[in-house]
């Protein structure tokens, strides 16, 4: 069910800036290993302490930046809602106050990322995921703040963004790496 | 890493930096902690600045609270076993004190500078 909707989705938006030429079946299968990828690394990262309150390691976006790169927008935003559905199903935490915190920060962090990937600037993954990392941390403060009544964590949110940038950068280098190994991808050199 | 890349980077760590900062002025303007009590009778809030004595009609006997330098403490009250009292001093917002016999609570309110109410990952 998972595979058809992402290939539904797929085939809606014909060749996006950010795809590669690839058959309708190595991009179901690539668009699941990138969906268990993100589901297993959201899990790994629940695992740990938050270095500071609000911040992320934001690994998951690692597997969103090579869905962006490699399959298209679509897919991408499939893959980052689906990733919050099954993590929060994983954790017991689903149709809690997480996740609707964690389902904003990740159309946050995708809708930044495909601005970042069709703007005349020419960012690479490095500059993209960054934009995603960034635009993730906000979208939570600013949920959170409305969730609660209280303005007050939005003081908390310039650190965050400073961690998150060097997150960011750090997923930006690792995505870029995979994105090099899947191949074939004409942004490869990004 | 391209050049708009490193632009990026830049512009947003001057943002976070220089909103830091913002924000710290901004929440000292913020009016001071206040203090919300609840009881059976109804509900009062006072300001946390001023030191004073207040005395709260509770279900069981009466329950007095006592504002010292910013901080608020249930000095007596009759109740079996108070708890209210052993709470001690509070003054961080978002801290209460709570008297359950007498169905009163005493809460510092404003926003929560200490911290967040829960973490997300």
């Amino acid at each position: 069910m998972t595979g058809s909707m992402l290939s539904s989705a797929s085939v809606s938006t014909p060749v996006t800036m950010g795809e590669v030429r690839m058959g309708r079946a190595s991009r179901v299968v690539t668009a699941g290993l990138l969906l268990s990828l993100a589901c297993v690394l959201g899990l790994v990262e629940a695992s740990f302490a938050a270095p500071f309150a609000g911040a992320r390691l934001g690994l998951a976006n690692i597997a969103i930046v090579v869905a962006l790169g490699v399959l298209g927008e679509a897919p991408a935003l499939a893959i980052g809602i689906l990733r919050v559905v099954i993590v929060g199903l994983a954790t017991g935490s689903i149709f809690g106050p997480t996740s609707a915190l964690a389902i904003a920060g990740a159309l946050a962090a995708w809708f930044a990322m495909t601005v970042a990937l069709r703007s005349p600037f020419r960012f690479s993954y490095i500059g993209i995921s960054v934009c995603g990392a960034v635009a993730h941390v906000l979208a939570q403060y600013v949920v959170a703040s409305v969730l609660t009544g209280v303005t007050g964590v939005l003081f908390l949110a310039p650190i965050a963004v400073a961690m998150s940038l060097l997150f960011g950068i750090v997923t930006g280098y690792l995505a870029r790496y995979i994105i090099s190994r899947v191949e074939v991808s004409h942004l490869s050199g990004r | 890493m391209t050049q708009a890349d490193r632009a990026l980077i830049i512009v947003i760590a001057v943002l976070a930096l220089l909103s830091g900062p913002v924000a710290v002025v901004a929440s000292g303007q913020a009016s001071a902690a206040t203090l919300i009590i609840e009881g059976p009778t109804g509900r009062t809030e006072v300001s946390l600045g001023v030191d004073r004595t207040l005395v709260v009609a509770g279900l069981r006997g009466r329950v007095v609270v006592e504002v010292v330098d910013g901080s608020v403490l249930v000095t007596s009250a009759d109740c079996p076993d108070h708890v209210c009292v052993h709470t001690g001093a509070i003054s961080r917002p978002g801290s209460a004190i709570v008297c359950v016999p007498n169905a009163v609570t005493v809460r510092v309110g404003g926003a929560r500078d200490d911290g967040l109410d829960a973490v997300v990952r």
